[in-house]
C-alpha cells in the first residue's frame, strides 16, 4: 500500500510539471488557435535564466521569478516578431513557425550556456516518513509553487479585466473585436502569461531533473498529450489531464513495467478520445 | 557559461575547420573523412573533445606530409547523441560531402542506425559504442566497422569482477533502454551468473523522464547491496539525486560514461560519497597517450583522463592514416581497410605516432600502440582495453585498482 502511495506521489509531481506545460500550450491554442511547439524551449530558456540568477543571487525563489519574467519576455518578443505577422494564417503555418522558433531558442540557449548538463544547487535532503510513506520536502515545495502558479493564472483569467477579454477572444474572436476588445493587447497578455507558465514548468522540471538545452523539447510530446486529453483550449482540463496521465503512468508500472509506461499514457489518451473526442473537459462544438 | 576565451576558441576552430576544407580541396589529392560526434545531447560532455582530437590528430598527419601521399580533410557533423539526427548527418556526409569514413561515432543507438549507411557506401566506420551487436557478422558484414572501445560484454565482465572483489552478494541492475545500456547489464548478468551469482532485480528505464522514482522503488524493494547501472550522465544524475532523497544507503556501481566530475558537481559530495565507478581506461602508460594528453590539454584545458573517448578518436585517425600509408598512394577504401589490422596488431615494430609509423613502414611492418588501448583488433573488429575500479570519496574519483579481463 505504501508502495502505491509513493508511486502516486511520484506521478503527481511528474503530472504537475507536464500539466503546467500543457496549460501553456492550451492557453495559446485557445486564443491564437495553434499548437505552440516553442513551449518546450521556452521552458528550457526559463530554466536556464532561473539557474543563472539563482547561482548569482543564491536564491532559487528569486531565480524562479526572474525565470518566469524571462519566459514572459520571450513570449511577447516571439509574438511581436513572428506570430503577429502570421495572425490569420492557417494553424499549420503557425505550428511550423513555432517549431522554427523552438530551434532558434534552443540554439541560442546552447551557445550561451553550452551543452553540458547543469543542476540547481539545492541541498539534497532525506525524506520525511509520514505513515511510513516517504514524502520529500522538495516535492512539497514544488507542489506549493505549482499551486501558486495555477492560482495566479486562474485569478488572471477569471478575476481580471484582461482575463475576461482573453476568454472573450477565446470564445469568439469576431464578437470580441466588435465589442471593442483590442486583439493586440489580449495577445500580449496571452503570450506573457503562456511564456511565464512555460518558464515555471521549466524551472520545476529543472529542479527535479537536470538542465540541458534539450530538456524542454523532450517534454513537448507528453505536454501535447495532456493538452489534448484535457480538451484543447481548456486550462483546467490541461492541469487535470497532466496529473491524471502522470499518476496513471506511475501506478501502472507494477503491472506493465517501465518501458511501457509511456505507452500507457497514450493508451489512456486513445480511449478517452474514442469516448469523448473533445477531450475530458472540452465542449462539443465541432472543429475548434 | 561560455566565457570570452572559449567563445573565441570555438570561433577560431570553426574558422580553421572551414579553411582546412577550402585549402585542401584545391591542392593535392585529399582523403575526406567525417568527424561524426555527439556535440549535443547525452554525449555532449565528450563530443567536443572527440571532435577536437580528430582535428588535432589530422593536423599531425598532415604536418608529417599526409598519409599515402594524401592529406586528410575533415568534415564535422553533430549526431545530437540521437539516432535520427545521426542518420541525417551521416546521409549528408556520405551523399553530399562524399566522405570515405565516418569517425568518432559515440552512442550505440547512433552507431547501429548509421552502420548500414556506411556499409552501403562501402566506407570505413570507427566508433566508441558498446553494444555487442555492432561488430557481429550480420551488422559488420563487410568488415568495415571498428570499435575502439570495449563491448558491453567486456564491460559487464569487468563489473562482475569488480562486484566480486568488493564482496557484493545481492546485485540489482538498472539499464537505460538502448543497446548500450542493456548491453552492459546483460554482460554483467551473464558473467555474474556464470560464477554462480544471482541478480536480485533488473529494471530497464526510458530516457527523458521527469522522475525515476518508481523505477528506483522497484529496485530498492529487492533489497540489493549494490546496483549496477548501464546508464548515462543525465539519467544517472536524476536517479542518484532521487535515490539519496529516498534515504536508502546501498552501494552503486556506475560505468565511467555516467560517473565523471560533472556527476559529482551535480549531486554534491555527500550523495556521491562511496559510489563505485568501473571504466575502460586509456593506455595511460603509452607514449601515444602522452602525445594525446598534451593535445587534449591544449585544446580543452583539461587532462586527457577526463575523456577516454577523445583518446579513442585520436587513435582512429592515426590508425586510419597508418593504414593509408601502408596501402600506398591513391589506395581505395578496400585496400586501406585490408591494412588496418596489419598496422594496428602485432607483429611489427611498436610505434606511437603517425610520423614514427610512417618512417618505420619504409623498413617493414608496424604495430601501433595507441592512446586509448593497445589497439589490437580481434576478428570481429573489437579491441580489449583495460578497466579500472574507482571510488568517489569527498568529491574526488580515486582509482582503487586495475581490472584486466
Amino acid at each position: 500500500m505504501t508502495a502505491y502511495a509513493e508511486l502516486m506521489i511520484g506521478g503527481l509531481m511528474s503530472g504537475l510539471v507536464v500539466g503546467l506545460a500543457a496549460l501553456a500550450i492550451t492557453l495559446v491554442f485557445g486564443i491564437a488557435r495553434f499548437a505552440n511547439a516553442a513551449t518546450g524551449d521556452t521552458m528550457t530558456a526559463g530554466a536556464y535564466v532561473a539557474l543563472s540568477v539563482s547561482g548569482a543571487t543564491g536564491s532559487v525563489i528569486v531565480g524562479g521569478l526572474v525565470g518566469a519574467l524571462a519566459g514572459a519576455a520571450i513570449g511577447v518578443v516571439v509574438y511581436f516578431l513572428i506570430f503577429r505577422k502570421l495572425a490569420g494564417r492557417s494553424s499549420v503555418a503557425n505550428l511550423l513557425a513555432s517549431i522554427g522558433v523552438a530551434f532558434i531558442i534552443r540554439a541560442i540557449v546552447g551557445v550561451i550556456f553550452e551543452h553540458q548538463q547543469q543542476v540547481f544547487q539545492l541541498p539534497l535532503v532525506r525524506p520525511w516518513r509520514i505513515l511510513d510513506i516517504r514524502v520529500q520536502p522538495s516535492d512539497l515545495n514544488l507542489a506549493i509553487v505549482a499551486v501558486l502558479t495555477l492560482a495566479t493564472v486562474f485569478l488572471i483569467l477569471y478575476a481580471t479585466p484582461v482575463g475576461r477579454r482573453m476568454r472573450a477572444v477565446a470564445d469568439d474572436p469576431g464578437l470580441a473585436r466588435i465589442s471593442g476588445i483590442s486583439p493586440t493587447r489580449v495577445m500580449i497578455a496571452l503570450w506573457a502569461l503562456a511564456g511565464s507558465v512555460s518558464a515555471v514548468a521549466g524551472v520545476m522540471y529543472g529542479i527535479k531533473t537536470v538542465v540541458t538545452p534539450e530538456m524542454g523539447w523532450d517534454m513537448l510530446l507528453p505536454a501535447f498529450a495532456a493538452a489534448i486529453l484535457g480538451g484543447i483550449g481548456h486550462p483546467v482540463g490541461a492541469i487535470c489531464a497532466g496529473i491524471l496521465l502522470g499518476t496513471i503512468q506511475e501506478m501502472a508500472t507494477p503491472f506493465v513495467g517501465f518501458t511501457y509506461k509511456l505507452a500507457i499514457s497514450f493508451v489512456v489518451l486513445l480511449i478517452v478520445l474514442l469516448v469523448r473526442p473533445s477531450g475530458l473537459f472540452g465542449r462539443n462544438e465541432g472543429a475548434r | 557559461m561560455m566565457n570570452r576565451r572559449q567563445l573565441l576558441a570555438t570561433m577560431a576552430s570553426t574558422t580553421l575547420l572551414a579553411t582546412a576544407r577550402e585549402g585542401f580541396a584545391q591542392g593535392a589529392p585529399t582523403f575526406r573523412i567525417a568527424a561524426l560526434n555527439p556535440i549535443t545531447g547525452s554525449g555532449a560532455a565528450y563530443g567536443a573533445g572527440m571532435q577536437k582530437m580528430i582535428l588535432a590528430a589530422v593536423e599531425e598527419v598532415n604536418a608529417a606530409g599526409g598519409a599515402g601521399g594524401r592529406k586528410i580533410e575533415v568534415v564535422a557533423e553533430d549526431t545530437q547523441s540521437q539516432p535520427q539526427a545521426g542518420v541525417l548527418a551521416a546521409k549528408k556526409l556520405i551523399e553530399i560531402d562524399k566522405v570515405q569514413g565516418l569517425i568518432g561515432i559515440w552512442s550505440s543507438g547512433v552507431a547501429l542506425a548509421t552502420i548500414p549507411l556506411a556499409n552501403d557506401a562501402n566506407i570505413l566506420f570507427m566508433c566508441t559504442s558498446g553494444a555487442p551487436e555492432i561488430t557481429n557478422p550480420q551488422v559488420n558484414s563487410k568488415g568495415l566497422v571498428y570499435r575502439f572501445n570495449t563491448t558491453g560484454d567486456g564491460y559487464g565482465r569487468a563489473f562482475a569482477e569488480a562486484c566480486a572483489r568488493e564482496g557484493f552478494k545481492r546485485p540489482a541492475t538498472m539499464a537505460f533502454n538502448n543497446a548500450s545500456g542493456i548491453g552492459i547489464v546483460d554482460g554483467f548478468r551473464k558473467a555474474w551468473e556464470k560464477n554462480g551469482g544471482k541478480v536480485v532485480e533488473a529494471v530497464v528505464y526510458e530516457p527523458n523522464q521527469p522522475s525515476y522514482r518508481s523505477e528506483l522503488q522497484k529496485v530498492l524493494a529487492a533489497k540489493p547491496d549494490v546496483i549496477v547501472t548501464g546508464s548515462y550522465l543525465p539519467d544517472t544524475t536524476i536517479i542518484l539525486r532521487e535515490w539519496f532523497q529516498t534515504g536508502d544507503t546501498q552501494k552503486w556501481m556506475l560505468p565511467g560514461q555516467a560517473a565523471n566530475p560533472d556527476l559529482i558537481k551535480a549531486i554534491g559530495p555527500e550523495a556521491s560519497e562511496g559510489l563505485f565507478v568501473v571504466n575502460s581506461i586509456s593506455n595511460e602508460m603509452s607514449t601515444a597517450y602522452a602525445k594525446f594528453d598534451a593535445a587534449y590539454r591544449k585544446a580543452m584545458n583539461q587532462p586527457g583522463t577526463s575523456n577516454i573517448y577523445a583518446a579513442m578518436a585520436w587513435d582512429m585517425v592515426i590508425v586510419l592514416a597508418l593504414a593509408m600509408e601502408a596501402a600506398g598512394p591513391n589506395a581505395n577504401v578496400a585496400a586501406i581497410n585490408a591494412k588496418i589490422r596489419e598496422i594496428a596488431n602485432p607483429p611489427g615494430k611498436q610505434v606511437s605516432s603517425f610520423a614514427e609509423g610512417k618512417e618505420a613502414l619504409k623498413a617493414g611492418k608496424v604495430n601501433y600502440d595507441g592512446a586509448s588501448s593497445a589497439v589490437d583488433f580481434n576478428q570481429a573488429g573489437d579491441v580489449l582495453p583495460d578497466f579500472d575500479l574507482s571510488v568517489i570519496s569527498k568529491g574526488v574519483i580515486t582509482r582503487k585498482n586495475i581490472i584486466k579481463i
